[in-house]
C-alpha cells in the first residue's frame, strides 16, 4: 500500500512538473519582451531629449514605436550569402524538409498514442485493452528514436541558416528573439515530458496511475502543438509579415508578429497534415512488417495496426482539403497576386500535381477498404457495386486534375481553336474542382460505411427504413454536390466561393450522420463471421505504402509551393532575396528535389524502424501476444 | 431486372456502334452534339451511360453463356475510354490531358479488376497462362511477346530520343499574377481595391448588384434580360455605359476577340496563340475587373516576368484609349458574356 501511495505521489509530482514546464515559457513571456524593450527605448529616448519614432504596421495598420532595425538590403556576396560551390537554397531546402518530415512525425505519433492509450483505458475487453496499450507503446517507441533525429536535423537546419543565409537569419532572429527562446524552452519541456511518459509506461500501467500517465500524454501533445504553432509563426511572417513597418522595423508588439494573416490557417492545415502524414507512416511501417511477417499471429497484429493507423490518418485526411481551401482563401484575401501565382499562374502546374496526389491518397484509401472487406465473411454483397464507386472516384479525380492551363503543342493549340477547351475548360476552374473533390470524399465515406457493416446484418426493427434513408441521403448528397458545382458557373464569383460551404457541409453531413446512423443500426447486429485479421491481400499493404509515399511526396511539394510563392522575397515585400537563386525552379527540377527528399526520408525512417525492432526483440513475450481466440474489434469501426 | 439489363445492353451496343462510326469517320463527332453550356456534364453523363450499358451487355452475354473474361473486360473498357476521349470529344483534347485521363482510366480499371481476390485471379489468369505456356498457342504467344516487347521498347525509346522539328511545348502562364498597383495616364490604381466607375445604377451610384442583375443570360442564346437593352435610347447608368463600351469594342477589339467575344475575330488565326476567349469560364469570369483593366492598359508588352514566354500581341491600349473608354469596354465584355467579375467580399 505504502509503495503504491509513493508511486502515486511521485506520478502526481511528475505530472505537476510537466504542467509547470509547460507554463514556464508562457509565464516568462507574460511580461512581454516587446513591452520590456519598448519602455527602455522610449525612456532612453526621452532622457536624451530625442524624438520617439513611430511607424505604421504593414498589416494591422496600427501605430507603434520603432524598436528594431530595418530589414537589411542584401547584396550578392560572401557577407550576405556565403556559399559552397553549390546552390545554397537547395541545401537549405533539404535540411528544412527533412526536419519537417521528422518534426511532423514526432508531433503526430504522440497524438495517436494518446488516442490509442485512451481507447485502451476505456475499453472493457481486457485482451483488447492490452493490445491497444501495446500498440500505443509501439508507436511511442518508434517516435522516440525519430525524436532524437528531429533535434539533430533542427540543429543542422539552424547551422545551415547561420552559415549560408547569415544576414537573413540574423534579421529573423532579431524579430523573433523572445519567440525563439520560448521555443527552445518548450523543446526542453517536450523532451522531459516525452522521456517520463515513455520510461514511466510500465510503472504506471494500471488504475489511477494509468490516468496520470494518460494526462502526461495530453500535456506532451499540448507542448508539441504549441511548438509547432511557434514555428509556424516564422513562416507565416515570411509570407505575410505583420508587426513591422514598411522598412521591416519591429514595432514592439510580439503578438502582431506571431499572429499574421496566414498563421491560423497554417496552424490548422499543419495539424491535420501532420496527423494524416503520421498515420500514413505508421501504416506503411505496419504494412512492411505485415509483408515481412512469418507467422499468422504477426500478420494479424500488423494487419490490425495498419488498419488503425490508416483509419486515424484518413480521419484527419478528410477535413484536410477543406483546411487547405481556407488557407488559400486567406492567401487570396491577403494578396491577390499571391493567390493567382499559386493557383492560376506560375505555380499552377504544381497545384495540378498536388491535386493528383490528393486523388491518389483517396483512391488508395478506398482501395484498401475494399481489400479489407475481403477478410470479412458477408462483405461479398458489396463487391459487385464497387465498380460504380470506382466510376464515381475516377470521374471526380479526372475533373479534379484537369489543368486550367493545358500543355499542348502549337499544332494542338490550333486544332483546339484557342487556349481554352470548351468542354474541359469548365473542369479547370474551382467550381468544378470543388465538386470533384467532394464527390471523392463522399465516396470514401461510403466505402467506410460499407466496410463498417461488411460482416454484419442489422437487427434493429427499423433496419429497412434505415437502409433506404441512408441510400437516399447519399444520393441526395451526390446530387447536391454536383448541382452546386454546375450552379457555380451561373453566379458571381464572391457567391460562388461561398458555395463551397454547402458542398463541404453536405460531405461532412454524410460523414457524421451516416457514421452515427450506421453505428446505431449495427448495435447488436448479427455477425456473419469474424474479421479474420491477417487474411488480407498483399495488394492492400502496397496500397498503404502508396498512401504513405503519396503523403510524403505531397508534403514536400506543398512545402515547396508555399515557400516559392514568395518569389524573390525572403520576407514578402519587406526583405528582398538578392542571392543568385532568387528565381523559381522549373517544375522538373523541383519534382526531382522533392523525390530525393522523399527517398532520403524513407531510407532514414527505415533505419529508425530497424532500431525500433532491435528493442522489440528484448520486449517480454507476454506483452506481444493477445488472448488466443479473441479477435480484436477496431474502435470506430465495429 | 432482365428487362433493365436488356435496355442497358441495347444502350451499350448503340453507343459502341456510334463510337465506331466516329472512329472510322463514318459519323462525324458532332452528329450527337455537345450542347454549348452543358458540354462538361454531357461528357460525364455519356461515359456514365456507357458504363451502365456495358454492365447490361455483360449481364446479357453471361446469361447467354457467352460471358467476356474479366481480363478482356478490363482491357476493353480502357481501350474504349481512350478512343472515347480521342474521337468523341471535339475540339480535340491535347495529348497531355488525354495522357492524364488515360492514366486515371487505367488505374480505375486496375482498381476494379483487383477489388476482390476472385476478380483479380480471373484477371491475372490469361497472363499467367501465357507465362506458364501449357498449350501450344500460349507457347507461341510467349515467344511473340519475348520478341515483340523489346522491339516495342526500342521503338518507343527511339521515338522519344529522336530529335523533332516540332515547336517545343511551352508551359504558358495564361493569367500571370498582377502587380499590386498599376499607373495608367498618370494615375495609380490599386488592383485589390479599385472599382469600375461605370458600374452604376441610374442614379449614378456604384451598384454591383444592380449591374449583375442586368447582364445577359449565360448558356445557349445569351438572351438579354427583359427591359435591359443597352441600345434602348432611354437606357441610363450601367446599360448606357455598356452600349458605349460595345461601340468601343467593335471599333477596336472585335477584329481579334471576335463578334461573339470568343477569341475568333477576323485576324485571330494569324496569331499563335489566338486571342483570349472571353466566353470561356476560365478567363474573365475568374478575374477581377481591375485585372482586366491592367491587361488592357498594358497589353502583351506589359506582361510581368511570370507571363513567360510573353506570347501575346495585345497592344497596350493606354496608348490608344482613355481610362474611361477602357473601363467601359470591360463593362461591355462582362455584360455580353454573362459573367460576373470576381469580387472578394
Amino acid at each position: 500500500m505504502g509503495v503504491v501511495t509513493r508511486k502515486k505521489l511521485l506520478s502526481i509530482i511528475a505530472l505537476g512538473a510537466m504542467v509547470v514546464a509547460l507554463l514556464l515559457p508562457i509565464v516568462m513571456a507574460l511580461p512581454s519582451p516587446a513591452t520590456g524593450e519598448e519602455v527602455p527605448v522610449a525612456e532612453g529616448a526621452q532622457k536624451e531629449g530625442e524624438k520617439v519614432e513611430k511607424a505604421r504596421d504593414v498589416y494591422y495598420k496600427t501605430e507603434g514605436i520603432v524598436v528594431g532595425a530595418p530589414a537589411p538590403k542584401t547584396t550578392d556576396g560572401p557577407a550576405d550569402y556565403p556559399r559552397y560551390n553549390f546552390e545554397s537554397r537547395v541545401l537549405l531546402w533539404f535540411a528544412n524538409q527533412q526536419h519537417l518530415y521528422y518534426g511532423s512525425f514526432v508531433l503526430a505519433v504522440p497524438i495517436f498514442c494518446m488516442i490509442i492509450e485512451f481507447m485502451g483505458v476505456v475499453t472493457k475487453d481486457k485482451a483488447l485493452a492490452k493490445r491497444y496499450d501495446q500498440l500505443a507503446y509501439d508507436f511511442i517507441k518508434i517516435s522516440l528514436t525519430a525524436y532524437s533525429l528531429t533535434a539533430i536535423l533542427g540543429g543542422i537546419l539552424i547551422f545551415t541558416f547561420l552559415t549560408l543565409y547569415p544576414t537573413f537569419f540574423s534579421y529573423l532572429s532579431s524579430i523573433f528573439r523572445p519567440v525563439m527562446h520560448i521555443y527552445a524552452l518548450m523543446f526542453v519541456a517536450e523532451s522531459g515530458t516525452l522521456y517520463i511518459y515513455y520510461y514511466g509506461w510500465d510503472k504506471m500501467k494500471e488504475g489511477f496511475l494509468k490516468w496520470i500517465h494518460l494526462s502526461m500524454s495530453v500535456i506532451l501533445n499540448v507542448i508539441g502543438t504549441l511548438l509547432m504553432f511557434l514555428a509556424n509563426s516564422w513562416i507565416g511572417f515570411m509570407m505575410s509579415p505583420a508587426g513591422v513597418d514598411e522598412q521591416g522595423r519591429y514595432l514592439g508588439n510580439i503578438w502582431h508578429v506571431i499572429h499574421t494573416a496566414l498563421w491560423n490557417p497554417l496552424n490548422l492545415h499543419r495539424i491535420l497534415g501532420n496527423m494524416a502524414f503520421g498515420g500514413g507512416v505508421v501504416a506503411a511501417y505496419a504494412a512492411y512488417k505485415f509483408l515481412a511477417a512469418k507467422t499468422d499471429e504477426e500478420r494479424a497484429h500488423y494487419d490490425w495496426m495498419g488498419y488503425i493507423a490508416m483509419a486515424l490518418g484518413v480521419a484527419f485526411l478528410i477535413p484536410l482539403p477543406f483546411a487547405g481551401y481556407w488557407l488559400m482563401r486567406e492567401v487570396y484575401a491577403y494578396r491577390q497576386q499571391m493567390g493567382i501565382t499559386l493557383m492560376g499562374g506560375l505555380l499552377a502546374w504544381l497545384f495540378i500535381i498536388q491535386a493528383t496526389m490528393i486523388g491518389i491518397l483517396f483512391l488508395s484509401t478506398n482501395y484498401y477498404l475494399w481489400q479489407a472487406m475481403g477478410r470479412m465473411r458477408g462483405a461479398e454483397k458489396y463487391q459487385r457495386y464497387i465498380k460504380y464507386l470506382v466510376f464515381l472516384l475516377a470521374c471526380g479525380f479526372m475533373v479534379f486534375i484537369t489543368p486550367h492551363t493545358m500543355v499542348m503543342t502549337p499544332a494542338e493549340l490550333k486544332a483546339m481553336g484557342g487556349q481554352q477547351h470548351p468542354v474541359l475548360g469548365n473542369y479547370g476552374v474551382m467550381s468544378a474542382k470543388n465538386g470533384g473533390i467532394n464527390v471523392i470524399i463522399t465516396t470514401t465515406v461510403l466505402s467506410f460505411v460499407w466496410y463498417m457493416r461488411g460482416n454484419k446484418v442489422s437487427t434493429v426493427s427499423w433496419a429497412r427504413f434505415g437502409n433506404i434513408f441512408m441510400g437516399v441521403f447519399f444520393a441526395c448528397a451526390y446530387i447536391n454536390i454536383i448541382f452546386l458545382a454546375i450552379y457555380g458557373y451561373y453566379i458571381p464569383a464572391n457567391v460562388r466561393v461561398g458555395l463551397s460551404v454547402p458542398q463541404v457541409a453536405t460531405t461532412l453531413s454524410c460523414l457524421f450522420f451516416m457514421f452515427t446512423l450506421n453505428s446505431m443500426m449495427m448495435k447488436g447486429a448479427k455477425q456473419m463471421g469474424p474479421i479474420e485479421w491477417g487474411k488480407i491481400s498483399a495488394r492492400s499493404q502496397y496500397a498503404l505504402i502508396m498512401l504513405a509515399t503519396a503523403f510524403t511526396w505531397m508534403m514536400g511539394l506543398m512545402g515547396y509551393i508555399r515557400s516559392s510563392v514568395r518569389l524573390f522575397w525572403h520576407v514578402n515585400e519587406i526583405m528582398r532575396d538578392n542571392s543568385p537563386w532568387a528565381y523559381t525552379h522549373t517544375v522538373g527540377f523541383a519534382a526531382n528535389v522533392i523525390s530525393a527528399n522523399v527517398l532520403f526520408f524513407w531510407i532514414s525512417i527505415l533505419f529508425v524502424f530497424w532500431l525500433g525492432s532491435l528493442t522489440a526483440k528484448k520486449a517480454p513475450v507476454e506483452s506481444k501476444v493477445g488472448v488466443p481466440g479473441a479477435i480484436p474489434q477496431p474502435a470506430g469501426s465495429h | 431486372m432482365k428487362a433493365l439489363m436488356s435496355l442497358g445492353a441495347l444502350v451499350g451496343i448503340v453507343g459502341l456502334l456510334l463510337l465506331a462510326g466516329m472512329i472510322f469517320d463514318i459519323i462525324p463527332s458532332n452528329t450527337i452534339r455537345l450542347v454549348e453550356g452543358y458540354m462538361p456534364m454531357q461528357m460525364l453523363f455519356e461515359v456514365g451511360c456507357y458504363v451502365l450499358g456495358f454492365t447490361g451487355l455483360s449481364y446479357m452475354l453471361n446469361a447467354m453463356g457467352m460471358g467476356i473474361p474479366r481480363f478482356w473486360q478490363g482491357i476493353g473498357f480502357w481501350i474504349f475510354f481512350l478512343l472515347y476521349i480521342k474521337y468523341r470529344v471535339y475540339p480535340p483534347i491535347p495529348f497531355s490531358v488525354r495522357a492524364m485521363y488515360g492514366t486515371v482510366g487505367l488505374v480505375a480499371v486496375l482498381m476494379w479488376v483487383s477489388a476482390n481476390e476472385e476478380d483479380w485471379k480471373k484477371f491475372k489468369q490469361p497472363i499467367l497462362n501465357v507465362l506458364d505456356a501449357q498449350t501450344g498457342f500460349n507457347k507461341v504467344l510467349r515467344y511473340v511477346y519475348l520478341i515483340a516487347l523489346p522491339i516495342l521498347t526500342w521503338g518507343f525509346s527511339y521515338n522519344v530520343m529522336m530529335p523533332k522539328s516540332e515547336e517545343p511545348i511551352e508551359l504558358r502562364t495564361v493569367h500571370p499574377a498582377p502587380p499590386a498597383s498599376t499607373k495608367v495616364h498618370g494615375k495609380t490604381y490599386v488592383l485589390q481595391t479599385s472599382l469600375n466607375p461605370y458600374r452604376v445604377n441610374p442614379e449614378g451610384k456604384y451598384d454591383q448588384e444592380y449591374s449583375n442583375s442586368l447582364i445577359v443570360e449565360q448558356g445557349m442564346g445569351r438572351l438579354m434580360k427583359p427591359n435591359a437593352n443597352p441600345w434602348d435610347e432611354k437606357a441610363e447608368g450601367y446599360l448606357k455605359y455598356v452600349r458605349e463600351g460595345g461601340e468601343i469594342f467593335f471599333q477596336n477589339c472585335h477584329f481579334c476577340h471576335g463578334d461573339n467575344l470568343n477569341g475568333r475575330g477576323l485576324h485571330a488565326f494569324a496569331f499563335n496563340p489566338i486571342p483570349a476567349n472571353f466566353t470561356d469560364p476560365g478567363t474573365i469570369a475568374q478575374l477581377q475587373e481591375t485585372f482586366i483593366f491592367w491587361r488592357v492598359a498594358k497589353g502583351g508588352m506589359g506582361l510581368p516576368n511570370e507571363g513567360f514566354p510573353w506570347a501575346s500581341v495585345m497592344p497596350p491600349w493606354e496608348q490608344h484609349l482613355t481610362v474611361d473608354e477602357m473601363w467601359k469596354v470591360i463593362l461591355f465584355e462582362y455584360w455580353h458574356t454573362g459573367y460576373y467579375p470576381r469580387t472578394w467580399d
